[in-house]
């Protein structure tokens, strides 16, 4: 057998998943086919931030708890709050061990703030977007200056601060926008049209420019003790880039999340696939896997675009192609499936069941909790209707909770992954 | 009837992760990106042809965008079909078309091999080059070998016959006519393994006639190198290797995608080298390996990675015992075939590479590791390090058996 | 309350509304249109943008052949940028009728259509995709036509001749009477206004019924709901009409950047006008007959799915939607109703807009006694002054990208000069799917009556490509923002309007890639963003297709 394991799709719950194997010596393996949703999200890790019936959850774990019994089919439910907490230490270790540095509020969600000024509860975010400096300054009604870079068409700083200068919190502190000119705006440029985040970001990563642009940001902040700007300051060495401007300017920096592409993600995705390269797992992404066989409750083997019919073969696979969006499921005119295998899906076929009738409803779209059914380990059921005991299924692309609306998608994704990862883990123990 | 195959651009859902990966977007304004000049543009060309940007000259097949896309959008081959649909084409170009004959080159350099080599090191006919044909004079050309790896295959055949379990060889023009060592090299190896190798008549792969838009001819050349194949090798059942991560593309994926040419009969054969090796690794011939004492750095090249075949490559480094390697952060090197050889786009294709090339510098091997030919060009001309093939480096592991 | 005095003021903002104010103004008669929502929100933005040739009705209805084929011609001259002068194909498949074929040429040459059969192979080299199992085809003078900009240029034109425009602004009150009559309106905001006028010009479309109403005028109209559904890219470069008897899913029009399918018809109450909706079983049928014209067409993204009434004025007892005739309906109230100074204009087709409001102002003119000549069949729209060279005027903005230049010009024709300045604005481009740079945006915003992000799609064609708003909208908002146009508060309340809007279109086709473009859409507004959470003062608008 080439592989301990084999692992379908490199987002955020195959390669919490990956590293875990990885670091317990397996050998291991990711295939993935395309770039994970860690690329378009706010770069922050939502475990809980929702209540079933609207309002927000303060403390996530036991919320957890305090659901646990009534919806017993979420995956939350089945992992339990001492392991999705332990998951999430994992992580936090794993993502500093690259070099960033997570903010999180012990057993209290925090509220980070978005493009529009919403203050979204969510537990991990990156240091640079929320830490208790902030805090302290918001509490003591810092004045705040909310910037953004000429012609930068991905954020409008106008927009947060008119939902900010709204909440409460911010009743009596000082906010202003303002508009940051990079030293070599002034050229017009063919297809300047493509000044996305990522061209930013890499204008902050030649550090160069830092100088003159924490010139610009000092002048543009007008004596604020905070400024925010849209979150691409830098890539690879963001955290010494982040420190640099916070001496130079004497401000303390944040970063708002714009559309994507999501640099605050890319960071997260690049600290991932480092450490699960730096602790010898092998990562392939230029392939899909598109099919394999089940025999008799077990996986037998897998195959792939590129490589026609060879089989590939491993002890555990876990499968975590994500959703939708990642392609992990389908949806076709009148039916839903799970592409690579046809494990056992849950949802309606009749396409009036999936939507809502307003896109922004409060109760969300049904099609958001379809997914891959499991038993409680997160094996799937292959079309005879037998649980597939090698495989495990993880992340988005389960069944049984709505990562939009519960504000749990990040949660799911690490915490399913990581109990994949234990099991197998543990089977493999169990095997020597 | 819609053509499903041909509408990828289709399933593209404006995520932009593409171009976030493209490694020219990132170093010139003057590319507006994959997505754009691919999936977005292809829309307003098939409403009307006249909407094309040039723009999307500047677009290096590497491919790095497409291994990003998560909905599957074929965006290279857009942008290269589209290069040579819409954007209207000088009717003798002699630079493109001396280039982009590699094997018409390679067997006049062959032949000559001292002269040519002399000349094209020679500064003033450097200069003369590149005024009359636009190729950089800063640029170094591969040398030629005196001969054929064909040639020199004969002396090599006799004792093929004698494996039972059998492989087919695609060659290349690299190894035909400028590194006949890693042809040899690539025998020994499969020898080791217990797999005697065959060759079988082979045209160029196209890859440098689809570069350069003469497709016409490279739909010659893929209509001969899949008859000739599936007649000797998938027909029998044999697996077709090759040590060139771009002719493998090509003969797997571009013969159908851009060429429109039916491969199906040769797709489940084709296998780039490293893949080979690990299976029958896997299937215990692994034959004894010395220890290879060296500092090497990894670099992967684009299109192995678009092959999702890197880990291959770097599960049989692994397996080299002593050899210490270094896996360079995946990005281009910037050459991609005839591209960095042509003056307008020497300053990008050098710009792509830089970090590389500073990776490289960086982790200071003894050598450096690649699975591509061109890669290699590229980066002994901007470093100073010994560039090798995975293969070769086995080859030396197996010892001295000659 | 605002008060106005005008010589005319005209209801409807539709393609017949537009047309007439502008064809009122070229005759130097002083006019306002008052439109409830926005210019071609209603029936002349939500059909399928077919520039007849008359073939479609040369077999049952001659005059309204003839009426389709001399527009055609004139259109074709005056309106270029709003225009493209396709073709159209006629096929007959393996299980149609055989006899409608000799029909349909028949009719052709009786009302003077350049239509002549061609080879199979010909009309596969035409149209490529089209069902290689076809019997026969006829190639027709068919055209596309841009309902939005269609109307917009007409009321560029009117403005730039004095005539005046209130759009967001319904008519609630119509007060008839000899020596002047009053038309009160309210705008979205409440502001009542008033404005007291010689003439009012009822060109309210299907809502006819509902305007004369408030006149105290009864006039039936019979409403036919017809649905129609995007295709992501343009399947086809020429018009496919499937050659048999009007039926359900028989025609595919190209239409800028996407195909649409077209289309069913069902009777509708005149109740339901304003909560339509398309139903699943229609996106089936036209999925299905789609299929048939252009295979594998089924399994290519539908962007989004709409419907429109048709404006026909049942006059007579007839039941059926579409034996009814489509006929242009001029009504003098003075002559029916007594009513002195009511004109009701409806029914007809978009392509003939312009004959119908020539027909309006001739009664106008001669009700008041003033202006000239109609001038409207010889002036060219603003934008369609001069034939466009591409070439030439992609040259003349080198530095910006062909393929921006290009939509721009398409879009808005010569007046592309004044868009593409040499200014940042034009390298930044706003939507992607569609090229409509910040500089376009802007001109859109600032000199088309652009109140919404809505509307602003309307002129611009921002949001209608494959990701359907995805990005643009969030930057169009702070466009809105940036301008100066409105608080940002309101800015973001566009926004939310402008992607539930959106979303009554994509829903019934919500499958299939399209299905995760709009996971990806709620995650940035929903995840990301946060719009959900934020409350706004009131509930979002009404919207509409294309
Ligand atoms: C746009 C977006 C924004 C989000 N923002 C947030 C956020 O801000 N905070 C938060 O907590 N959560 C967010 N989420 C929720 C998100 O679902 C999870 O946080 C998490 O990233 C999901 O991880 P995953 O590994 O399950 O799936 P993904 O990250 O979707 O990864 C799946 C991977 O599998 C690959 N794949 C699919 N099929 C195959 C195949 N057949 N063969 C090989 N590879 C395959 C895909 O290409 C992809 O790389 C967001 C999700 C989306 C879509
Ligand atoms: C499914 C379908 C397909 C069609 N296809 C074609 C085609 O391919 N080619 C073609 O030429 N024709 C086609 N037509 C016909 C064409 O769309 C209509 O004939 C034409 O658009 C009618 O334009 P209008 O201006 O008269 O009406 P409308 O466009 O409906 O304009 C009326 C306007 O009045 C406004 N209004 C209503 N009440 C008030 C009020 N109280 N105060 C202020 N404003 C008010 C409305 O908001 C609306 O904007 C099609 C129609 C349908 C339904
Ligand atoms: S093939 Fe390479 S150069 Fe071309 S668009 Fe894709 S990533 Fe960019
Ligand atoms: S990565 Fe793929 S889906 Fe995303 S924008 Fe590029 S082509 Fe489109």
């Amino acid at each position: 057998m080439a592989y301990d394991c084999i692992i379908i799709g490199g987002g955020l719950s195959g390669l919490t998943c990956g590293i875990k194997c990885a670091e317990d010596g397996l050998r291991t393996a990711v295939i993935s086919s395309g770039m994970n949703s860690l690329h378009f999200s706010s770069g922050s890790i939502d475990v809980f931030g929702y209540r079933q019936g609207g309002g927000k959850v303060y403390r996530p774990f036991d919320y957890m708890k305090e659901t646990a019994k009534s919806n017993p089919a979420h995956p939350y439910s089945r992992i339990g709050s001492r392991m999705v907490r332990e998951s999430l230490e994992f992580f936090n270790d794993q993502i500093s061990l690259a070099g960033i540095s997570l903010h999180d509020n012990g057993d209290e969600n925090h509220f980070r703030i978005t493009g529009l000024g919403v203050m979204k509860p969510t537990y991990f975010s990156q240091d640079s977007v929320f830490n208790d400096k902030f805090k302290k300054a918001v509490e003591e009604r810092a004045s705040i200056a909310v910037l953004n870079f000429d012609g930068y068409r991905d954020y409008y700083a106008e927009l947060t601060v008119s939902q900010l200068r709204k909440n409460p919190i911010f009743k009596r502190t000082g906010i202003i926008t303002g508009k940051v000119t990079l030293p070599f705006y002034t050229r017009t440029e063919k297809n300047l049209h493509e000044f996305r985040s990522i061209d930013l970001a890499r204008v902050f990563d030649t550090e160069k420019y830092l100088p003159r642009i924490a010139e610009e940001i000092k002048r543009a902040a007008r004596g604020a003790r905070v400024v925010s700007l849209p979150a691409f300051i830098g890539i690879d060495n963001f955290a010494q880039i982040h420190k640099r401007l916070e001496d130079l300017t004497g401000c303390l920096i944040y970063e708002i999340p714009s559309l994507p592409p999501s640099i605050l993600g890319l960071r997260l995705d690049n600290a991932l696939r480092s450490r699960f390269a730096a602790l010898g797992g092998e990562y392939s992404g230029g392939d899909r896997v598109n099919g394999g066989e089940i025999m008799d409750g077990e996986l037998d083997h897998i195959h792939t675009e590129n490589y026609g019919d060879t089989r590939h073969r491993s002890r555990f696979y876990v499968m975590s192609t994500g959703s939708f969006f990642s392609a992990g499921l389908r949806s076709g005119f009148n039916m839903l499936d799970e592409p690579v295998l046809g494990l056992r899906f849950s949802g309606s076929n009749r396409r009036s069941d999936w939507y809502s009738a307003k896109f922004f409803d409060r109760k969300g779209h049904p099609f958001l909790k379809y997914g891959v059914e499991t038993n409680k380990y997160f094996n799937p059921f292959g079309s005879d209707g037998k649980a597939v005991k090698n495989l495990f299924c993880t992340g988005a692309m389960l069944s049984g909770y709505d990562p939009i609306r519960e504000g749990s998608g990040g949660g799911v994704a690490i915490s399913t992954g990581y109990f994949a990862a234990k099991r197998i883990i543990g089977e493999m123990k169990k095997n020597k | 009837m819609i053509k499903l195959e041909n509408i990828s651009f289709d399933h593209c859902i404006k995520c932009t992760v593409c171009t976030i990966y493209c490694p020219v977007a990132r170093v010139t304004h003057l590319f507006p990106g994959p997505k754009q000049s691919g999936p977005d543009a292809e829309r307003l060309r098939i409403k009307n042809p006249g909407l094309v940007d040039e723009s999307l000259k500047y677009c290096t097949n590497c491919k790095r965008c497409e291994i990003a896309c998560p909905s599957d959008v074929r965006i290279a081959d857009i942008i290269q079909d589209a290069k040579w649909k819409y954007v209207k084409k000088g009717f003798f170009r002699p630079r493109d078309f001396f280039m982009s004959r590699t094997d018409l080159a390679g067997s006049l350099g062959t032949i000559f091999s001292p002269l040519a080599n002399f000349l094209f090191s020679f500064f003033p006919v450097k200069i003369l080059m590149d005024l009359f044909l636009k190729i950089p004079y800063k640029r170094s050309y591969p040398a030629y070998e005196r001969g054929t790896f064909r040639r020199k295959f004969k002396k090599l055949a006799a004792r093929q016959k004698t494996f039972e379990k059998k492989a087919v060889y695609f060659h290349g023009c690299y190894v035909n006519y400028n590194n006949h060592s890693l042809g040899t090299d690539l025998v020994r190896v499969m020898n080791a393994m217990g797999v005697g190798v065959e060759l079988v008549r082979e045209k160029c792969c196209g890859v440098p006639l689809i570069a350069n838009g003469y497709l016409e001819k490279a739909k010659k050349n893929a209509l001969f190198n899949i008859s000739s194949l599936s007649g000797a090798a998938a027909g029998k059942g044999l697996k077709i290797i090759s040590t060139s991560s771009s002719c493998t593309y090509a003969l797997k994926h571009e013969y159908s995608h851009l060429l429109d040419m039916d491969n199906t009969g040769i797709y489940n054969s084709i296998e780039y080298v490293t893949k080979f090796i690990f299976d029958r690794f896997e299937e215990g011939a692994r034959p004894p390996l010395r220890p290879v004492s060296i500092r090497a750095a990894y670099h992967s090249p684009c299109h192995l990675e678009r092959l999702g075949g890197v880990m291959y490559t770097i599960d049989l480094l692994k397996k080299i015992p002593g050899l210490d390697l270094i896996i360079l952060h995946s990005e281009c090197c910037g050459i991609s075939g005839t591209y960095g050889f042509k003056r307008e786009y020497y300053q990008i294709s050098q710009d792509v590479g830089y970090q590389l090339f500073r990776r490289i510098e960086e982790a200071d091997p003894e050598i450096v590791i690649t699975d591509c030919e061109t890669c290699r060009m590229q980066i002994e001309m901007n470093t100073k390090y010994r560039v090798m093939h995975p293969v070769s480096v086995l080859a030396m592991a197996l010892g001295d058996e000659r | 309350m605002e008060r106005y005095e005008t010589q005319a003021v005209v209801i409807g903002g539709g393609a017949t509304g537009a047309g007439t104010l502008r064809d009122l103004s070229l005759r130097g008669i002083k006019s306002i249109l008052i439109e409830k929502d926005d210019i071609a929100s209603g029936t002349t933005g939500r059909n399928h943008g077919l520039l007849h040739s008359g073939a479609r009705y040369a077999v049952k209805d001659l005059e309204s052949a003839r009426e389709c084929i001399s527009e055609n011609r004139i259109l074709k001259k005056i309106a270029r940028h709003c225009i493209e002068d396709t073709g159209g194909l006629f096929v007959t498949l393996p299980e149609d009728d055989p006899v409608y074929h000799n029909e349909l040429l028949e009719g052709c040459k009786i009302s003077d259509i350049n239509a002549r059969e061609i080879s199979i192979k010909e009309a596969l080299r035409l149209e490529p995709n089209l069902n290689h199992n076809i019997l026969s085809a006829i190639w027709v003078p068919d055209g596309t036509i841009d309902p939005f900009r269609l109307a917009a240029s007409n009321i560029l034109d009117a403005k730039e001749h004095g005539a005046g425009i209130l759009t967001h602004t319904m008519v609630t009150g119509l007060e008839l009477k000899s020596g002047g009559n009053i038309v009160r309106a309210a705008d979205e905001k409440g502001n009542q206004i008033e404005i007291r006028c010689d003439l009012v010009i009822n060109a309210a479309g299907v809502w006819g019924q509902h305007v004369c109403s408030l006149g105290g005028i009864e006039l039936k109209m019979f409403p036919s709901k017809g649905s129609m559904l995007i295709i992501d890219y343009r399947i086809n470069n020429i018009v496919v009409n499937r050659c048999r008897k009007p039926s359900d899913g028989d025609i595919i029009v190209p239409g800028d950047t996407v195909s649409l399918i077209g289309t069913t018809s069902r009777e509708i109450d005149y109740s339901r006008i304003e909560e339509l909706r398309v139903d699943d079983d229609e996106i089936d049928v036209l999925l299905e007959d789609g299929e048939k014209l252009i295979p594998n067409v089924s399994k290519t993204r539908a962007l989004r799915a709409y419907c429109g009434v048709r404006p026909l004025v049942a006059i007579s007892g007839e039941t059926m939607g579409r034996n009814i005739s489509r006929g242009i309906v001029l009504i003098d109230h003075s002559e029916r109703d007594g009513a002195e100074g009511l004109i009701t204009i409806a029914g007809g087709k978009l392509m003939t807009y312009r004959l119908m409001a020539e027909m309006t102002a001739d009664l106008a003119c001669s009700k008041l006694g003033t202006g000239g000549r109609c001038r409207t069949a010889k002036t060219p729209l603003p934008g369609s002054e001069k034939k466009i060279s591409e070439r030439k005027n992609v040259r003349a903005f080198t530095g910006i990208s062909q393929s921006v230049v290009g939509s721009t010009l398409y879009r808005h024709g010569l007046r592309v000069q004044d868009i593409l300045k040499r200014d940042k604005k034009n390298y930044r481009l706003i939507c992607e799917c569609e090229m409509v740079t910040e500089g376009e945006a802007e001109y859109a915003i600032k000199k088309l009556d652009v109140k919404n992000i809505i509307d602003l799609r309307r002129r611009t064609r921002i949001g209608m490509g494959p990701c359907q708003g995805e990005l643009c909208a969030y930057r169009s908002a702070g466009l809105f923002a940036d301008f100066g146009i409105y608080r940002p508060e309101k800015s973001i309340e566009l926004l939310y309007n402008f992607l539930e809007e959106r979303w009554k279109g994509i829903k019934p086709v919500l499958w299939g890639d399209g299905l995760r473009e709009s996971e990806f859409t709620y995650w940035i507004y929903e995840g990301l963003l946060g719009i959900g959470e934020i409350k706004f003062d009131d509930d979002p608008g009404d919207g509409d297709g294309v």
